[in-house]
Protein backbone atom coordinates (compact mmCIF):
# COMPACT_ATOMS: atom_id res chain seq x y z
CA UNK A 1 0.00 0.00 0.00
CA UNK A 2 2.28 1.99 1.19
CA UNK A 3 4.23 1.15 -2.43
CA UNK A 4 1.48 2.51 -4.44
CA UNK A 5 1.25 5.92 -2.51
CA UNK A 6 4.74 6.38 -3.05
CA UNK A 7 4.56 5.69 -6.83
CA UNK A 8 1.58 7.20 -7.70
CA UNK A 9 1.39 9.69 -5.10
CA UNK A 10 1.28 12.49 -7.51
CA UNK A 11 -1.89 11.53 -9.77
CA UNK A 12 -3.51 9.96 -6.07
CA UNK A 13 -3.06 13.75 -4.90
CA UNK A 14 -4.73 15.24 -8.05
CA UNK A 15 -7.45 12.97 -7.57
CA UNK A 16 -7.05 14.17 -3.86
CA UNK A 17 -7.71 17.71 -4.66
CA UNK A 18 -10.25 17.42 -7.57
CA UNK A 19 -12.47 15.42 -4.86
CA UNK A 20 -11.96 18.73 -2.31
CA UNK A 21 -12.77 21.10 -4.97
CA UNK A 22 -15.95 19.84 -6.02
CA UNK A 23 -16.92 18.32 -2.44
CA UNK A 24 -16.24 22.00 -0.77
CA UNK A 25 -17.71 24.10 -3.72
CA UNK A 26 -20.54 21.71 -3.51
CA UNK A 27 -20.57 22.28 0.50
CA UNK A 28 -19.84 26.18 0.04
CA UNK A 29 -22.82 26.82 -2.42
CA UNK A 30 -25.58 24.28 -1.11
CA UNK A 31 -24.95 26.00 2.21
CA UNK A 32 -25.87 29.21 0.59
CA UNK A 33 -29.20 27.81 -0.58
CA UNK A 34 -29.30 25.26 2.32
CA UNK A 35 -30.07 28.54 4.25
CA UNK A 36 -32.28 30.30 2.08
CA UNK A 37 -34.32 26.83 1.84
CA UNK A 38 -34.34 26.52 5.46
CA UNK A 39 -36.11 30.47 5.32
CA UNK A 40 -38.29 28.98 2.84
CA UNK A 41 -39.16 25.89 4.99
CA UNK A 42 -39.82 27.98 8.46
CA UNK A 43 -41.85 30.95 6.25
CA UNK A 44 -44.93 31.81 7.22
CA UNK A 45 -46.38 31.51 4.08
CA UNK A 46 -47.44 28.35 2.33
CA UNK A 47 -46.82 29.30 -0.59
CA UNK A 48 -43.20 29.61 -0.06
CA UNK A 49 -43.28 26.95 2.20
CA UNK A 50 -44.21 23.72 0.16
CA UNK A 51 -41.98 24.24 -2.90
CA UNK A 52 -39.15 24.42 -0.56
CA UNK A 53 -40.98 21.20 1.24
CA UNK A 54 -41.03 19.50 -2.16
CA UNK A 55 -37.84 19.99 -3.38
CA UNK A 56 -36.17 18.87 -0.01
CA UNK A 57 -38.04 15.28 -0.44
CA UNK A 58 -36.90 15.17 -4.27
CA UNK A 59 -33.27 15.48 -3.19
CA UNK A 60 -33.47 13.68 0.01
CA UNK A 61 -35.44 10.89 -1.40
CA UNK A 62 -33.45 10.03 -4.63
CA UNK A 63 -30.27 8.15 -4.84
CA UNK A 64 -27.53 10.41 -5.46
CA UNK A 65 -25.81 8.31 -8.29
CA UNK A 66 -29.19 9.08 -10.40
CA UNK A 67 -28.96 12.34 -9.44
CA UNK A 68 -26.11 12.74 -10.70
CA UNK A 69 -27.24 11.23 -14.05
CA UNK A 70 -29.95 13.16 -14.44
CA UNK A 71 -28.28 16.12 -13.82
CA UNK A 72 -25.64 15.14 -16.83
CA UNK A 73 -27.58 14.13 -19.64
CA UNK A 74 -30.98 16.39 -18.80
CA UNK A 75 -28.34 19.20 -19.24
CA UNK A 76 -27.72 19.00 -22.60
CA UNK A 77 -31.36 18.12 -23.61
CA UNK A 78 -32.35 21.79 -22.74
CA UNK A 79 -29.62 22.83 -24.76
CA UNK A 80 -26.77 23.25 -21.51
CA UNK A 81 -23.19 22.27 -22.57
CA UNK A 82 -21.14 21.85 -19.11
CA UNK A 83 -18.13 20.05 -18.20
CA UNK A 84 -18.82 16.97 -16.08
CA UNK A 85 -16.78 18.34 -13.00
CA UNK A 86 -19.57 21.71 -13.15
CA UNK A 87 -22.26 18.73 -13.43
CA UNK A 88 -21.04 17.24 -10.62
CA UNK A 89 -20.45 20.43 -8.36
CA UNK A 90 -23.89 21.70 -9.15
CA UNK A 91 -25.55 18.04 -8.19
CA UNK A 92 -23.72 17.81 -4.97
CA UNK A 93 -24.57 21.33 -4.27
CA UNK A 94 -28.50 20.48 -5.36
CA UNK A 95 -28.08 17.45 -2.81
CA UNK A 96 -26.42 18.69 0.48
CA UNK A 97 -28.28 21.89 0.14
CA UNK A 98 -31.25 19.58 0.74
CA UNK A 99 -29.87 18.06 3.50
CA UNK A 100 -28.54 21.11 4.91
CA UNK A 101 -31.94 23.10 4.39
CA UNK A 102 -32.97 20.52 6.98
CA UNK A 103 -30.52 20.96 9.33
CA UNK A 104 -31.03 24.70 9.76
CA UNK A 105 -34.55 24.57 9.92
CA UNK A 106 -34.57 22.28 13.16
CA UNK A 107 -32.09 24.42 14.08
CA UNK A 108 -34.23 27.52 13.79
CA UNK A 109 -37.10 26.04 15.36
CA UNK A 110 -35.04 25.60 18.42
CA UNK A 111 -34.40 29.54 18.80
CA UNK A 112 -36.63 30.65 20.84
CA UNK A 113 -39.93 32.30 19.69
CA UNK A 114 -39.56 35.19 22.47
CA UNK A 115 -36.42 35.96 21.07
CA UNK A 116 -36.95 37.02 17.78
CA UNK A 117 -40.45 38.80 19.46
CA UNK A 118 -37.86 40.92 21.36
CA UNK A 119 -35.96 41.51 18.06
CA UNK A 120 -39.30 42.41 16.43
CA UNK A 121 -39.99 44.85 19.44
CA UNK A 122 -36.34 46.36 18.67
CA UNK A 123 -37.41 47.64 15.73
CA UNK A 124 -34.84 44.90 14.06
CA UNK A 125 -36.49 43.89 10.34
CA UNK A 126 -36.98 40.14 10.02
CA UNK A 127 -33.94 39.99 8.24
CA UNK A 128 -31.80 41.34 10.38
CA UNK A 129 -33.30 39.25 12.87
CA UNK A 130 -32.55 36.38 10.99
CA UNK A 131 -28.91 37.50 9.79
CA UNK A 132 -27.80 38.77 13.31
CA UNK A 133 -30.02 36.80 15.68
CA UNK A 134 -31.21 33.43 14.59
CA UNK A 135 -28.42 32.52 12.05
CA UNK A 136 -25.74 32.68 14.60
CA UNK A 137 -27.00 30.74 16.94
CA UNK A 138 -28.12 28.04 14.83
CA UNK A 139 -24.79 27.84 12.84
CA UNK A 140 -23.38 27.25 16.39
CA UNK A 141 -26.46 24.83 17.36
CA UNK A 142 -26.13 22.48 14.09
CA UNK A 143 -22.14 22.07 13.59
CA UNK A 144 -22.10 18.42 14.75
CA UNK A 145 -24.87 17.36 12.28
CA UNK A 146 -23.31 19.78 9.32
CA UNK A 147 -20.40 17.76 9.93
CA UNK A 148 -21.45 15.09 9.33
CA UNK A 149 -23.36 16.34 6.11
CA UNK A 150 -19.63 17.84 5.29
CA UNK A 151 -18.00 14.43 5.42
CA UNK A 152 -20.73 12.33 3.30
CA UNK A 153 -20.49 15.26 1.14
CA UNK A 154 -16.76 14.21 0.49
CA UNK A 155 -17.66 10.31 0.73
CA UNK A 156 -20.47 10.59 -1.78
CA UNK A 157 -18.28 12.92 -4.28
CA UNK A 158 -16.72 9.19 -5.27
CA UNK A 159 -20.03 8.69 -7.11
CA UNK A 160 -19.34 11.36 -9.13
CA UNK A 161 -16.66 8.96 -11.03
CA UNK A 162 -19.45 8.01 -12.97
CA UNK A 163 -19.97 10.85 -15.27
CA UNK A 164 -15.95 10.82 -15.63
CA UNK A 165 -14.55 12.96 -13.54
CA UNK A 166 -11.03 12.22 -12.66
CA UNK A 167 -10.94 12.25 -8.59
CA UNK A 168 -9.31 10.22 -5.92
CA UNK A 169 -11.99 7.14 -6.65
CA UNK A 170 -11.22 7.48 -10.38
CA UNK A 171 -7.35 8.17 -10.30
CA UNK A 172 -7.73 4.48 -8.01
CA UNK A 173 -9.69 2.42 -9.98
CA UNK A 174 -6.83 3.34 -13.02
CA UNK A 175 -4.32 2.71 -10.79
CA UNK A 176 -5.77 -0.79 -9.92
CA UNK A 177 -6.42 -1.57 -13.44
CA UNK A 178 -3.09 -0.97 -14.21
CA UNK A 179 -0.42 -2.41 -11.46
CA UNK A 180 -2.92 -5.41 -10.76
CA UNK A 181 -3.22 -3.99 -6.89
CA UNK A 182 -6.43 -3.16 -6.41
CA UNK A 183 -6.23 -3.73 -2.57
CA UNK A 184 -3.53 -2.02 -2.01
CA UNK A 185 -4.85 0.71 -4.40
CA UNK A 186 -8.09 1.02 -2.62
CA UNK A 187 -6.62 0.59 0.96
CA UNK A 188 -4.22 3.87 -0.21
CA UNK A 189 -7.00 5.44 -1.26
CA UNK A 190 -9.27 4.65 2.00
CA UNK A 191 -6.52 6.37 3.80
CA UNK A 192 -6.76 9.68 2.15
CA UNK A 193 -10.47 9.86 2.27
CA UNK A 194 -10.08 9.05 6.15
CA UNK A 195 -7.11 11.38 6.78
CA UNK A 196 -9.23 14.52 4.96
CA UNK A 197 -12.46 13.37 7.23
CA UNK A 198 -9.91 13.34 10.40
CA UNK A 199 -9.13 16.80 9.90
CA UNK A 200 -12.76 18.47 9.17
CA UNK A 201 -13.44 16.66 12.52
CA UNK A 202 -10.67 17.53 14.22
CA UNK A 203 -11.63 21.09 12.79
CA UNK A 204 -15.34 21.24 13.32
CA UNK A 205 -14.22 19.52 17.33
CA UNK A 206 -11.81 22.94 17.84
CA UNK A 207 -14.90 25.20 16.21
CA UNK A 208 -17.20 23.66 19.34
CA UNK A 209 -14.97 24.15 21.60
CA UNK A 210 -14.33 27.95 20.82
CA UNK A 211 -17.87 28.79 20.43
CA UNK A 212 -19.67 27.57 23.68
CA UNK A 213 -19.75 30.89 24.90
CA UNK A 214 -23.08 31.93 25.27
CA UNK A 215 -24.71 29.58 24.18
CA UNK A 216 -27.78 29.03 26.52
CA UNK A 217 -31.69 28.96 25.05
CA UNK A 218 -33.09 31.00 27.41
CA UNK B 1 -60.38 32.78 12.27
CA UNK B 2 -62.88 35.57 12.24
CA UNK B 3 -62.53 38.08 9.60
CA UNK B 4 -61.18 41.24 10.83
CA UNK B 5 -63.81 43.64 10.58
CA UNK B 6 -63.64 47.46 8.89
CA UNK B 7 -62.49 50.01 10.97
CA UNK B 8 -63.85 51.35 13.67
CA UNK B 9 -66.44 53.41 12.90
CA UNK B 10 -65.35 55.68 16.13
CA UNK B 11 -63.61 58.93 15.54
CA UNK B 12 -59.67 59.10 15.31
CA UNK B 13 -58.61 58.64 18.69
CA UNK B 14 -57.88 61.69 20.86
CA UNK B 15 -54.63 62.92 21.12
CA UNK B 16 -52.70 62.77 24.05
CA UNK B 17 -53.45 59.19 24.51
CA UNK B 18 -50.17 57.15 23.70
CA UNK B 19 -52.46 54.35 23.24
CA UNK B 20 -55.61 53.82 22.87
CA UNK B 21 -57.56 50.56 22.04
CA UNK B 22 -61.33 50.06 20.64
CA UNK B 23 -63.45 47.17 21.03
CA UNK B 24 -60.57 44.53 20.81
CA UNK B 25 -61.15 41.14 20.97
CA UNK B 26 -58.99 38.09 19.87
CA UNK B 27 -59.82 34.31 19.36
CA UNK B 28 -57.51 31.58 19.58
CA UNK B 29 -59.13 29.11 17.43
CA UNK B 30 -62.63 28.59 19.37
CA UNK B 31 -61.41 30.42 22.29
CA UNK B 32 -62.02 33.77 22.66
CA UNK B 33 -59.52 35.36 24.56
CA UNK B 34 -60.05 39.02 24.52
CA UNK B 35 -63.74 40.29 24.24
CA UNK B 36 -64.29 43.79 23.21
CA UNK B 37 -61.84 45.96 25.30
CA UNK B 38 -61.25 49.14 25.18
CA UNK B 39 -58.00 50.88 26.62
CA UNK B 40 -56.53 54.32 27.20
CA UNK B 41 -53.20 55.26 28.44
CA UNK B 42 -52.09 58.30 28.87
CA UNK B 43 -48.69 59.95 28.53
CA UNK B 44 -46.71 59.36 32.08
CA UNK B 45 -49.44 56.98 33.31
CA UNK B 46 -48.87 53.80 34.77
CA UNK B 47 -51.45 51.15 34.69
CA UNK B 48 -50.91 48.04 36.28
CA UNK B 49 -52.78 45.04 34.98
CA UNK B 50 -54.44 42.24 37.31
CA UNK B 51 -56.15 38.84 37.02
CA UNK B 52 -55.88 35.49 37.15
CA UNK B 53 -53.31 33.01 35.35
CA UNK B 54 -55.17 32.73 31.90
CA UNK B 55 -57.29 35.80 32.15
CA UNK B 56 -55.75 37.47 28.64
CA UNK B 57 -53.59 40.04 30.29
CA UNK B 58 -50.79 38.89 28.12
CA UNK B 59 -52.96 38.10 25.15
CA UNK B 60 -53.94 41.79 25.75
CA UNK B 61 -50.71 43.42 26.08
CA UNK B 62 -49.47 41.46 22.60
CA UNK B 63 -52.19 42.91 20.90
CA UNK B 64 -51.54 46.22 21.88
CA UNK B 65 -48.24 45.79 20.43
CA UNK B 66 -49.66 43.60 17.28
CA UNK B 67 -47.01 40.80 18.34
CA UNK B 68 -50.57 38.99 17.97
CA UNK B 69 -52.67 40.78 15.34
CA UNK B 70 -56.61 41.45 17.10
CA UNK B 71 -59.53 40.47 15.12
CA UNK B 72 -61.84 43.11 15.40
CA UNK B 73 -61.23 46.91 16.96
CA UNK B 74 -58.47 48.87 16.65
CA UNK B 75 -55.21 50.08 18.47
CA UNK B 76 -53.47 53.15 18.04
CA UNK B 77 -50.20 54.09 19.04
CA UNK B 78 -49.61 57.59 18.80
CA UNK B 79 -52.74 58.11 16.85
CA UNK B 80 -51.70 55.94 14.01
CA UNK B 81 -54.09 52.64 13.54
CA UNK B 82 -51.72 49.46 14.48
CA UNK B 83 -51.50 46.66 12.46
CA UNK B 84 -54.72 47.07 9.64
CA UNK B 85 -55.31 49.59 7.07
CA UNK B 86 -57.63 50.49 5.14
CA UNK B 87 -57.87 49.84 1.22
CA UNK B 88 -61.30 50.08 -0.45
CA UNK B 89 -63.10 49.61 2.24
CA UNK B 90 -61.73 46.46 3.05
CA UNK B 91 -59.53 46.10 6.30
CA UNK B 92 -56.27 44.81 5.27
CA UNK B 93 -53.04 43.64 7.66
CA UNK B 94 -50.14 46.29 6.77
CA UNK B 95 -46.63 45.77 5.76
CA UNK B 96 -44.49 44.24 8.80
CA UNK B 97 -42.06 47.67 7.76
CA UNK B 98 -45.32 49.90 8.67
CA UNK B 99 -46.09 47.60 12.00
CA UNK B 100 -42.43 48.19 13.49
CA UNK B 101 -42.85 51.99 12.66
CA UNK B 102 -45.97 52.36 14.10
CA UNK B 103 -45.12 50.70 17.21
CA UNK B 104 -41.50 52.09 17.34
CA UNK B 105 -42.54 54.32 20.57
CA UNK B 106 -42.97 50.77 22.36
CA UNK B 107 -40.57 48.80 24.46
CA UNK B 108 -41.56 44.95 25.57
CA UNK B 109 -40.15 43.11 28.66
CA UNK B 110 -40.91 40.00 28.57
CA UNK B 111 -41.21 37.41 31.42
CA UNK B 112 -38.08 35.15 30.29
CA UNK B 113 -36.09 38.31 29.39
CA UNK B 114 -35.51 36.98 25.94
CA UNK B 115 -31.89 38.41 25.66
CA UNK B 116 -29.90 37.19 23.06
CA UNK B 117 -27.80 34.14 24.38
CA UNK B 118 -24.95 34.56 21.64
CA UNK B 119 -24.50 38.75 22.43
CA UNK B 120 -23.02 39.75 26.12
CA UNK B 121 -25.17 42.18 28.20
CA UNK B 122 -23.44 45.83 26.25
CA UNK B 123 -24.47 43.70 22.87
CA UNK B 124 -27.89 42.96 23.67
CA UNK B 125 -28.59 46.77 24.68
CA UNK B 126 -26.88 47.83 21.34
CA UNK B 127 -27.48 45.54 18.67
CA UNK B 128 -30.95 47.62 17.53
CA UNK B 129 -29.25 51.01 18.04
CA UNK B 130 -26.95 49.51 15.37
CA UNK B 131 -29.33 47.63 13.27
CA UNK B 132 -31.73 50.36 13.83
CA UNK B 133 -30.45 53.46 14.10
CA UNK B 134 -27.81 53.07 12.18
CA UNK B 135 -24.91 53.82 15.10
CA UNK B 136 -21.38 53.23 14.73
CA UNK B 137 -20.09 50.54 17.06
CA UNK B 138 -18.27 53.59 19.31
CA UNK B 139 -21.73 55.80 19.70
CA UNK B 140 -23.92 52.42 20.01
CA UNK B 141 -21.26 51.71 23.24
CA UNK B 142 -21.46 54.86 24.59
CA UNK B 143 -24.83 54.52 24.56
CA UNK B 144 -25.60 51.23 25.41
CA UNK B 145 -23.23 51.57 28.79
CA UNK B 146 -25.28 54.58 29.54
CA UNK B 147 -28.44 52.21 29.58
CA UNK B 148 -26.98 49.51 31.22
CA UNK B 149 -25.38 52.09 34.07
CA UNK B 150 -29.58 53.22 34.60
CA UNK B 151 -30.09 49.77 35.33
CA UNK B 152 -26.91 49.32 37.59
CA UNK B 153 -25.23 46.74 35.50
CA UNK B 154 -22.49 49.02 33.44
CA UNK B 155 -19.97 46.14 35.52
CA UNK B 156 -21.72 43.48 33.99
CA UNK B 157 -21.03 45.06 30.01
CA UNK B 158 -19.05 42.04 28.84
CA UNK B 159 -20.81 39.41 30.31
CA UNK B 160 -23.01 36.38 28.76
CA UNK B 161 -26.53 36.35 29.72
CA UNK B 162 -25.92 32.54 30.60
CA UNK B 163 -23.44 34.31 33.70
CA UNK B 164 -26.03 36.77 34.81
CA UNK B 165 -28.64 36.27 37.36
CA UNK B 166 -32.34 36.12 36.38
CA UNK B 167 -32.68 39.69 38.33
CA UNK B 168 -29.83 41.02 35.86
CA UNK B 169 -30.81 39.38 33.40
CA UNK B 170 -34.26 41.20 33.15
CA UNK B 171 -32.75 44.43 33.80
CA UNK B 172 -30.57 44.25 31.26
CA UNK B 173 -34.15 43.18 29.01
CA UNK B 174 -35.42 46.75 30.46
CA UNK B 175 -31.79 48.46 29.39
CA UNK B 176 -32.43 47.08 26.22
CA UNK B 177 -35.85 48.30 25.72
CA UNK B 178 -35.18 51.71 27.13
CA UNK B 179 -31.94 52.33 24.35
CA UNK B 180 -34.50 52.64 21.76
CA UNK B 181 -35.74 55.66 23.53
CA UNK B 182 -39.71 54.35 23.91
CA UNK B 183 -42.03 56.41 24.87
CA UNK B 184 -44.50 53.48 26.49
CA UNK B 185 -42.84 50.40 27.92
CA UNK B 186 -44.98 47.61 28.02
CA UNK B 187 -44.12 44.40 30.80
CA UNK B 188 -45.40 41.45 31.33
CA UNK B 189 -44.97 39.71 34.57
CA UNK B 190 -41.61 40.81 34.13
CA UNK B 191 -41.04 39.52 38.16
CA UNK B 192 -42.95 36.48 37.46
CA UNK B 193 -39.81 33.89 36.80
CA UNK B 194 -37.50 35.27 39.18
CA UNK B 195 -36.23 33.73 42.75
CA UNK B 196 -37.99 35.70 45.28
CA UNK B 197 -34.59 37.37 46.56
CA UNK B 198 -34.32 38.93 42.96
CA UNK B 199 -37.63 40.61 42.42
CA UNK B 200 -36.69 43.97 43.83
CA UNK B 201 -34.11 44.87 42.47
CA UNK B 202 -36.17 44.86 39.11
CA UNK B 203 -38.87 46.47 41.04
CA UNK B 204 -36.74 49.36 41.71
CA UNK B 205 -36.23 49.97 38.50
CA UNK B 206 -39.04 50.66 37.46
CA UNK B 207 -40.09 51.85 40.10
CA UNK B 208 -37.63 54.96 39.26
CA UNK B 209 -38.67 54.63 35.53
CA UNK B 210 -42.09 55.70 36.96
CA UNK B 211 -40.87 58.07 38.58
CA UNK B 212 -38.97 59.29 35.70
CA UNK B 213 -42.29 60.07 34.07
CA UNK B 214 -42.47 56.78 31.97
CA UNK B 215 -45.52 55.73 30.50
CA UNK B 216 -46.13 52.14 31.65
CA UNK B 217 -48.63 49.11 31.75
CA UNK B 218 -47.74 46.57 33.63
CA UNK B 219 -49.13 42.89 33.77
CA UNK B 220 -48.17 41.98 37.33
CA UNK B 221 -49.05 39.56 40.16
CA UNK B 222 -47.34 42.09 42.34
CA UNK B 223 -49.84 44.06 44.14
CA UNK B 224 -47.76 46.16 46.80
CA UNK B 225 -46.15 47.19 44.03
CA UNK B 226 -49.23 48.09 41.55
CA UNK B 227 -50.58 49.96 45.16
CA UNK B 228 -47.69 52.16 45.00
CA UNK B 229 -46.74 52.86 41.75
CA UNK B 230 -49.49 52.42 39.52
CA UNK B 231 -52.00 55.80 38.79
CA UNK B 232 -54.57 52.86 37.55
CA UNK B 233 -55.20 49.25 37.88
CA UNK B 234 -56.86 47.05 35.61
CA UNK B 235 -58.46 43.89 36.75
CA UNK B 236 -58.94 41.56 33.86
CA UNK B 237 -61.07 38.03 34.01
CA UNK B 238 -61.91 35.57 31.12
CA UNK B 239 -61.08 37.96 28.47
CA UNK B 240 -62.44 40.96 29.64
CA UNK B 241 -61.90 44.34 31.78
CA UNK B 242 -64.11 43.54 35.35
CA UNK B 243 -63.18 46.70 36.93
CA UNK B 244 -60.43 49.53 36.52
CA UNK B 245 -59.88 52.72 39.39
CA UNK B 246 -57.07 53.86 41.13
CA UNK B 247 -55.53 51.26 43.11
CA UNK B 248 -56.64 52.64 46.75
CA UNK B 249 -59.94 52.31 45.49
CA UNK B 250 -59.73 49.33 43.27
CA UNK B 251 -58.25 46.69 46.11
CA UNK B 252 -60.05 48.44 49.51
CA UNK B 253 -63.47 48.43 47.62
CA UNK B 254 -63.74 45.95 45.05
CA UNK B 255 -66.95 45.96 43.34
CA UNK B 256 -67.65 42.88 41.95
CA UNK B 257 -67.50 39.59 43.51
CA UNK B 258 -64.27 38.19 41.26
CA UNK B 259 -62.02 40.82 42.20
CA UNK B 260 -62.84 40.90 45.78
CA UNK B 261 -62.49 36.56 45.22
CA UNK B 262 -59.03 37.35 43.59
CA UNK B 263 -57.39 39.36 46.15
CA UNK B 264 -58.97 37.29 49.08
CA UNK B 265 -57.27 34.22 47.23
CA UNK B 266 -54.53 36.42 47.00
CA UNK B 267 -54.32 37.45 50.82
CA UNK B 268 -54.61 34.26 51.63
CA UNK B 269 -51.49 32.74 49.42
CA UNK B 270 -49.23 36.02 50.93
CA UNK B 271 -49.85 35.76 54.50
CA UNK B 272 -48.62 31.89 55.59
N1 LIG C 1 -50.85 31.27 21.12
C1 LIG C 1 -51.93 30.76 21.74
N2 LIG C 1 -52.65 29.78 21.16
C2 LIG C 1 -53.75 29.28 21.76
N3 LIG C 1 -54.22 29.68 22.94
C3 LIG C 1 -53.55 30.66 23.58
C4 LIG C 1 -52.37 31.24 23.01
N4 LIG C 1 -51.92 32.19 23.87
C5 LIG C 1 -52.77 32.19 24.91
N5 LIG C 1 -53.75 31.27 24.75
C6 LIG C 1 -54.87 31.02 25.68
O1 LIG C 1 -55.50 32.26 25.90
C7 LIG C 1 -55.91 32.38 27.23
C8 LIG C 1 -55.33 33.64 27.83
O2 LIG C 1 -53.93 33.50 27.91
P1 LIG C 1 -52.98 34.66 28.44
O3 LIG C 1 -53.27 35.90 27.69
O4 LIG C 1 -51.61 34.13 28.38
O5 LIG C 1 -53.47 34.82 29.92
P2 LIG C 1 -52.70 35.45 31.18
O6 LIG C 1 -51.53 36.19 30.68
O7 LIG C 1 -53.73 36.31 31.82
O8 LIG C 1 -52.32 34.31 32.05
C9 LIG C 1 -55.47 31.12 27.93
O9 LIG C 1 -56.57 30.25 27.98
C10 LIG C 1 -54.39 30.58 27.03
O10 LIG C 1 -54.35 29.18 27.12
MG1 LIG D 1 -49.49 35.89 31.04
Amino acid sequence: MLEILLNHYPVLLEGLATTLVVSLSAIALGLVLGVLLAFGLTSRHGLVRWPCGLYRSFWRGTPILLQLLLVYYLLPEVGIEIAPISAAILTLTLNTAAFQSEIFRSGISHIPAGQIEAARMAGISSWQTRRRIIMPQVFRLTLPPLTNEIITILKNSSLISVIAVTELMRVSEQIASRTFQPLETYLAAALLYLAVNLVLALLSAHLERRMTGGLATD
Amino acid sequence: MPMADTLSPSSPPRQKSIVEAHGISKQFGDLEVLTDIDFSLAPSEVVCVIGPSGSGKSTLLRCLAFLEPYDHGSVYIDGQLLGYEDRNGKRVRTSEKRVDDVRAPVGMVFQHFHLWPHRTALENVTEALRLVNGLSRQEADTEGMAMLEQVGLSDRAGHFPESLSGGQKQRVAIARALAMKPRVMFFDEPTSALDPELVGEVLDVMKKLAADGMTMVIVTHEMGFAANVANRVIFMDQGRVVESGPPATLFRQPKSERLQQFLNTWRERNID
